[in-house]
């Protein structure tokens, strides 16, 4: 059965580098990824094209006209045979992005995209708005793992994805649940404990730790990802454990999101 | 944000922006409306803009371009359809291009002052509508008639104490042509003649004199702040309404005459002698029972019809004959002889 889950989180907190590695984590495991960068900076799939910038599916409508295009020229292969897609999107301050990742998704239901053993969405900072919440709809993702670090807007963020699972998720036919907490470190003390009490609050549970390490921003200034760069690094062990944790959890839930009070009172505990 | 303008029932008076709008910037000869938005918007109002003038008994000839926006102009900003679209129009060789922008428009942030205020070689003209994110359908009549205003020439001296401009006829509204020629009728038993109508069938060329008038005459007080604008403008003052009713015809006499420094006694005793002369002609329903097909549109209506009733001494009541209330009230003397001649007609058939 394919398992559709969206990385969620504040901008700069690490979705695209997390998802980059957690795809690479999971076909070297043996599964069939595709990974959906869903922010019009598109460099989601950066890692995994080593370098490379794909045409994003936005871009390609707007210089050829949907009807002109084809499967292979939105889909392209990376890293391990993983097929990586960018939505794209208008520059900023132009038009609606929004409505761009409900086209792009359109598209990719036209041309029979969706398939694999997992598909990895990479998902803009926030659910600014519903076209952002397009993964999260019936049909794509079930499973929404928020990428947080223990600061507190980044915690802040998660907590606002939760209350947009959790509106979703009392739709009839939504299928969309919140799956975890990946803790993105910042190297703050007790961060780990903090993330997990949060994830714990918000009827959730934290998936894995994955802490601050240079090797990262190394791995991105050569251009790959740490699971193909470093592979006996610890880092990678991380995300390989992480990918194991996604490929066996079915703990999902209904979030109970924070109101501001208690999650400043939460964050005020571990400090 | 806007909150809900419109009235509960918005059937008949309700409405976006742009449709309101439209009712005047299309009444501009010379000049294309450009709306900026999808297809659909267009193909809509100049649907319901044409069908409402055959209503009239005029063909009315639309000069609208869409920008024709699509899936692809929302996401990345439909600026440069906009500019295609006013390319298109000024290649029609037009006095004047007035850009009115839709819904989708407003919510994606398209900067369409900034697209109207290029060099075009002609007025491009940005009319602040939005569809139903910019307000009502009155709203939108506003916005089209301060942004013309705003491009006519600043304070020029009255050319002729004598002539009045008429501001913000409801160009949609049934009867808007005997509307204007009972106000006309009325205005030149005071020797008063009409310079501009704002806006209904004018030319570019006619706008221009909108300054050169000694008063203003509003359509209705929705008009108020249009005639405030043209005070600030051009220091002409306005009459806040046409006459609506008998009683309310003799007023706009005088107000009129004293404001434009004319002795109104004559007028209004002629004017007396045709409301005497016109309920003697109807005085064969005295006594008779009506009931109305709907409530009174407003309370200057109201008061019209009860003057009527009470003049002709006619009673309402549940079990009356059925006669239909004017959608709007009755204007001048003349308004209220059509009124009663539908009345009159709904008695004799005993409906």
């Amino acid at each position: 059965m394919m398992k559709q889950i969206a990385l969620y989180g504040k901008g700069g907190i690490g979705k695209s580098t997390t998802s980059a590695n957690l795809s690479a984590a999971l076909s070297l495991q043996g599964c069939d990824v595709l990974q959906i960068g869903c922010d019009p900076k598109r460099d989601s799939t950066r890692m995994l094209m080593h370098g490379n910038f794909i045409p994003t599916v936005m871009d390609l409508v707007r210089e050829r006209g949907d009807a002109q295009l084809k499967k292979e020229d939105v889909v392209h292969t990376g890293f391990h045979g993983i097929r990586c897609v960018e939505a794209g999107g208008p520059e900023p301050g132009v038009g609606c992005a929004g409505r761009g990742i409900i086209a792009t998704f359109q598209l990719l239901e036209k041309f029979g995209a969706l398939s694999g053993d997992v598909i990895v969405y990479d998902v803009l900072g926030d659910v600014v708005c519903g076209g952002f919440a397009m993964p999260m709809r019936e049909g794509y993702a079930q499973e929404i793992y928020l990428v947080t670090s223990g600061e507190l807007m980044s915690l802040y963020a998660a907590n606002n994805i939760c209350k947009a699972i959790k509106r979703l998720s009392s739709r009839v036919k939504s299928t969309c649940r919140l799956a975890g907490v990946i803790c993105n470190a910042k190297d703050m003390p007790r961060e780990e404990e903090l993330v997990a009490e949060f994830a714990r609050r918000v009827n959730s549970t934290l998936v894995q730790y994955i802490p601050r390490d240079r090797i990262v921003q190394l791995a991105e200034l050569n251009k790959q990802t740490v699971i193909e760069f470093a592979p006996d690094s610890p880092q990678a062990g991380k995300y390989r454990a992480l990918a194991a944790a996604v490929v066996k959890n079915n703990s999902l839930t209904i979030p109970a999101p924070l109101e501001i009070d208690a999650l400043e009172s939460l964050a005020l505990e571990f400090m | 944000m806007p909150s809900n303008p419109l009235p509960l029932n918005s059937c008949r008076s309700g409405g976006c922006t742009l449709t309101g709008a439209l009712s005047v910037t299309t009444s501009v000869r010379d000049s294309v409306s450009v709306i900026h938005g999808p297809a659909g918007c267009a193909h809509h109002n100049f649907s319901l803009l044409h069908a409402t003038g055959l209503d009239n008994d005029h063909v009315a000839a639309l000069n609208l371009i869409s920008s024709g926006m699509q899936d692809m102009e929302v996401i990345f900003g439909g600026e440069d359809a906009l500019g295609a679209a006013i390319r298109s129009a000024i290649r029609q060789d037009v006095s004047v291009v007035y850009v009115l922008s839709t819904c989708i428009v407003e919510t994606i942030g398209d900067d369409v002052a900034a697209v109207c205020g290029r060099d075009w070689g002609v007025p491009v003209v940005r009319v602040p509508t939005a569809g139903f994110l910019g307000g009502s359908f009155q709203t939108g009549v506003s916005n089209a008639l301060t942004a013309i205003a705003g491009t006519m020439p600043g304070r020029v001296l009255p050319k002729d104490p004598h002539i009045v401009n008429i501001i913000g006829e409801k160009n949609l509204e049934y009867e808007v042509e005997e509307n204007y020629r009972e106000v006309a009728r009325l205005l030149a038993l005071l020797g008063l003649t009409i310079n501009v109508r704002f806006v209904h069938c004018t030319g570019i060329n006619e706008l221009a004199g909108l300054g050169e008038a000694s008063l203003n005459i509003l359509r209705d007080d929705e008009m108020q702040p249009v005639g405030d604008l043209l005070y600030r403008k051009y220091r002409i003052p306005s009459i806040p309404s046409f006459p609506v009713g008998l009683s309310g015809s003799l007023d706009f006499l005088k107000v009129t005459g004293d404001l434009a420094g004319i002795d109104p006694a004559p007028a209004i005793s002629d004017e007396k002698d045709r409301q005497d002369s016109l309920l003697d002609g109807f005085s064969g329903t005295a006594g008779s029972m009506l009931r109305f097909s709907l409530t009174a549109p407003d309370l200057p209506a109201n008061r019209a019809i009860s003057e009527v009733i009470a003049r002709l001494d006619l009673k309402v009541g549940k079990d009356g004959a059925r006669v239909p209330m004017p959608p709007s009230p009755p204007v001048g003397t003349e308004g209220v002889r059509r009124m009663l001649h539908r009345w009159r007609r709904a008695l004799n058939a005993g409906m």
